[in-house]
């Protein structure tokens, strides 16, 4: 089983849209699929059309009282299941930090509930809440691969570097960080000028770019992944070249 | 993803919907009525070809094989007790098919261990139009699906339509599940469904797996009409395995034929004089010539079959030495097969069988008189005089023995088995068994011994012909047929070996007991 998280330090960047279609995407290519949505504010439960609500909340999940297994939902697309959000999330770095009483290791916690599912999936793919917390440190640790959505701007790969610097600090489990770049403008110079530039110059950024565009913005209107609706739009290929790039660093 | 059991099906009684949505829907009306909202899925109509070996092998496993097809060449699917697969066709299957000439994927991964070394072909074909429902909640989400299936069993026989609605539940939708399950149960028209649609369809065109073969013997049956109704079974065996001969379906035609015939020749040895004697001096020769035709092909069968395997055993050569000796066979048993083809298409085996089964059948349909040897009492005398005779021949056995007495033994260990076969019905059960079970442990060590043998000397023959053939063999196929042989050779002393400490537990006071309790 292959862990994936889409993280950002920044919200509003893309890690939600790039977590439902990509899951979407390899699911539909045959992998065994979940996603865990852990953002409270529970925007890819509310994309699959499910209720946001995880019985017992995160204590119960995160103390280990209920299975992991238990708060599954099937989503409607086949291979493609979902754990959904719970607004109680918002106090997960705390049950988090409550866990290292039991085991010493709270930054490991969420990787630990995740081997429960090793048998059952592929790939799990994490969407995450936009912070630098214990949540994101359980994730971190976790992944087997960072996806990094950041907009072709400075202040955005500013972030991106500090989340590199921060993942070399790791003794071992240190994920693979790999970053593309998200809601991108080419009518934008400076959009374009990184767009060239950047993969040329640094390691671990995709040459793959999701554009902004106004059919993306309708996933939350139709309340489906992209490809489902607009199978052939430009958006979606783009993501189908960026799963088949995930693909490839992550062999089944 | 989590495993979910079977989903549970329902039978619709009401008219058929040709899976038409209005009434479709309206079928389903009291789904709706609990608010959901049901949403129609594309209606699909695939041509399904159900799958079995002719002795059931795959529905005795509680497995079901279909090749299911709407364009191109479609898939092959296999379900059922821990096994799940579907292969995606390059091209449109021949049938029959042996597990080797099947696509290579998860079909044919989960049918092979059950097929073993028989072919699979069309049990029953249907037309099956399906429509999925999904079941929506409040925000939209499928909760459930229905799957409605309407099967038109098309061939051999054209049934009426057979509807099938199963419940496929959601993971963490548990709950909505069961709501909409209720729904339809106490619905008018739904009924839990008994069976899966293959069992339904099985039903309508009347095919029974479970029947027994033939008629068994009874206990009170005249001894005569016993003995005839034993072999009109046989008769019926050979009969029925021809075809997949003739066909070279696969190898166990010939071997379930080849079986019948010589229980038929057993019992005619050791109860034929229960019959007329003209009868049994007229077609008692055709079964030992039924008997000699078909044996060339067998051994070469057997041969063929265990070829990889003895391959496999070579230590000092390679599996690839044998190659020649591999087309030997091969060509071998082609000229073999064309053989008993010419035989068993031939007016002697007609007038054999057909003439045969009519005698019997005349013994069987005759009058019967009060003052007659039962079938009880004829099994108990015959069996008895046949153990004495297995055991006299047992004792004389010493380690010191020929080949030829421990030969012997074993044709007679397998008349006395045959004799227990036929004789089953009329035996206690649970002794019967037991007695097989003996005989058959001193049965497999006869048998690898007889088997070293016979094998040992057919390689030195199949070597000698090698060398005379027109290409002589590379040095290594006769250096790895010679690795064989002494292999052979081994197992035969093995065999011998075991032999004494396996006859002196047979002839041991427990076998005599169990053989007495079997005993009416």
């Amino acid at each position: 089983m292959k862990v994936i998280a889409s993280y950002n330090l920044k919200g509003g960047v893309g890690k939600t849209t790039a977590a439902v279609n990509l899951a979407y995407l390899a699911s539909a290519r045959g992998r065994r699929t979940l996603i865990w949505d852990l953002d409270p504010q529970g925007a890819a439960t509310y994309l699959f059309r499910v209720k946001p609500k995880v019985k017992g909340g995160s204590t119960k999940l995160v103390g280990g009282a209920r299975p992991v297994g238990a708060a599954l939902k099937g989503t409607d697309f086949a291979g493609l299941d979902l754990l959904p959000a719970d607004f109680t999330y918002r106090n997960m770095d705390l049950d988090l930090a409550r866990s290292q009483h039991k085991t010493g290791k709270a930054a490991r916690a969420l990787a630990r509930l995740l081997r429960e599912l090793a048998d059952d999936y592929d790939v799990v793919f994490l969407d995450t809440p936009p912070s630098l917390s214990l949540v994101s440190e359980n994730v971190l640790h976790a992944a087997d691969l960072v996806l990094v959505p950041i907009i072709p701007t400075v202040l955005a790969l500013r972030t991106f570097d500090q989340l590199a610097e921060f993942v070399d600090t790791f003794d071992h489990d240190r994920p693979r960080l790999h970053a593309f770049f998200s809601m991108t403008d080419r009518r934008k110079a400076l959009h374009r000028e990184i767009i060239a530039e950047l993969p040329r110059q640094r390691a671990g950024i995709s040459p793959t770019t999701i554009p902004a565009l106004a059919v993306i913005e309708q996933m939350a209107v139709r309340r489906a992944p992209l490809p489902c609706y607009a199978p052939k739009s430009a958006a979606t290929r783009a993501f189908e070249a960026l799963w088949s790039e995930i693909a490839e660093l992550l062999p089944a | 993803m989590p495993k979910e059991s079977r989903p549970p099906s329902l039978h619709w009684q009401g008219e058929p919907t040709r899976g038409e949505v209005a009434a479709v829907l309206a079928a389903l009306e009291p789904v709706a009525a609990r608010g959901y909202e049901l949403s129609a899925g594309p209606r699909r109509v695939r041509t399904v070809t159900y799958l079995d070996t002719v002795d059931w092998r795959l529905r005795g496993k509680g497995l079901v094989a279909s090749h299911e097809r709407a364009s191109g060449p479609g898939t092959l699917t296999i379900d059922g007790d821990g096994v799940s697969g579907t292969t995606r066709l390059a091209e449109p299957p021949q049938w029959p098919a042996r597990a080797e000439q099947l696509p290579d994927g998860e079909a044919r991964d989960g049918m092979a261990p059950a097929m073993w070394v028989r072919a699979v072909g069309p049990v029953l074909r249907s037309r099956t139009v399906t429509r999925e429902v999904a079941v929506l909640d409040d925000e939209g989400k499928t909760v459930a699906r229905l799957d409605w299936a309407e099967a038109t069993g098309t061939d051999p026989v054209t049934t009426t339509p057979l509807v099938r609605v199963s419940l496929l539940p959601l993971l963490g939708y548990g709950r909505d599940a069961k709501r909409v399950r209720k729904a339809l149960r106490t619905a008018e028209g739904f009924a839990d469904a008994d069976g899966d649609l293959y069992d339904g369809l099985l039903t309508a065109a009347g095919i029974k797996p479970d029947e027994a073969a033939a008629p068994a013997i009874t206990r009170g049956m005249p001894a005569d009409v016993a003995v005839a109704t034993a072999l009109h079974g046989f008769a019926r065996v050979i009969a029925v395995n021809v075809n997949g001969v003739l066909d070279d379906i696969d190898t166990e035609f010939l071997h379930d034929l080849r079986v019948a015939v010589r229980r038929t020749r057993s019992l005619l040895k050791l109860a034929g004089d229960m019959l007329p004697p003209p009868l049994v001096a007229r077609y008692a020769p055709g079964f030992k010539w039924l008997g000699d035709v078909t044996t060339p092909t067998r051994d070469l069968d057997v041969y063929l079959l265990e070829f990889d395997a003895l391959a496999a055993m070579l230590v000092a050569g390679e599996p690839d030495d044998l190659a020649p000796f591999g087309e030997l066979l091969q060509s071998e048993r082609e000229k073999a097969r064309r053989t008993l083809a010419r035989a068993l298409r031939s007016q002697r085996f007609t007038r054999l069988i057909e003439g045969w089964q009519a005698a019997l059948t005349e013994i069987i349909e005759r009058e019967r008189s009060e003052e007659e040897l039962s079938a009880e009492s004829l099994a108990g005398q015959r069996v008895r005089r046949m153990v004495k005779k297995v055991v006299r021949r047992a004792r004389s056995i010493t380690p010191e023995s020929p080949a030829e007495a421990v030969h012997d033994l074993r044709k007679r260990c397998k008349e006395l088995r045959y004799l227990l076969e036929v004789v089953k019905p009329v035996c206690d059960q649970a002794a019967h068994r037991a007695v097989i079970k003996d005989l058959k442990k001193v049965q497999d060590i006869l048998g690898a011994f007889q088997d070293g043998e016979v094998q040992s000397h057919s390689l030195r023959d199949y070597a000698e012909r090698l060398q005379a053939g027109s290409t002589r063999p590379p040095a290594a196929t006769l250096l790895a047929m010679g690795e064989l042989s002494a292999r052979f050779v081994e197992m035969q002393l093995r065999a011998r070996h075991d032999l004494t400490e396996a006859l002196d537990r047979f002839l041991g006071p427990a076998t005599h007991e169990r053989i007495e309790a079997l005993l009416p």
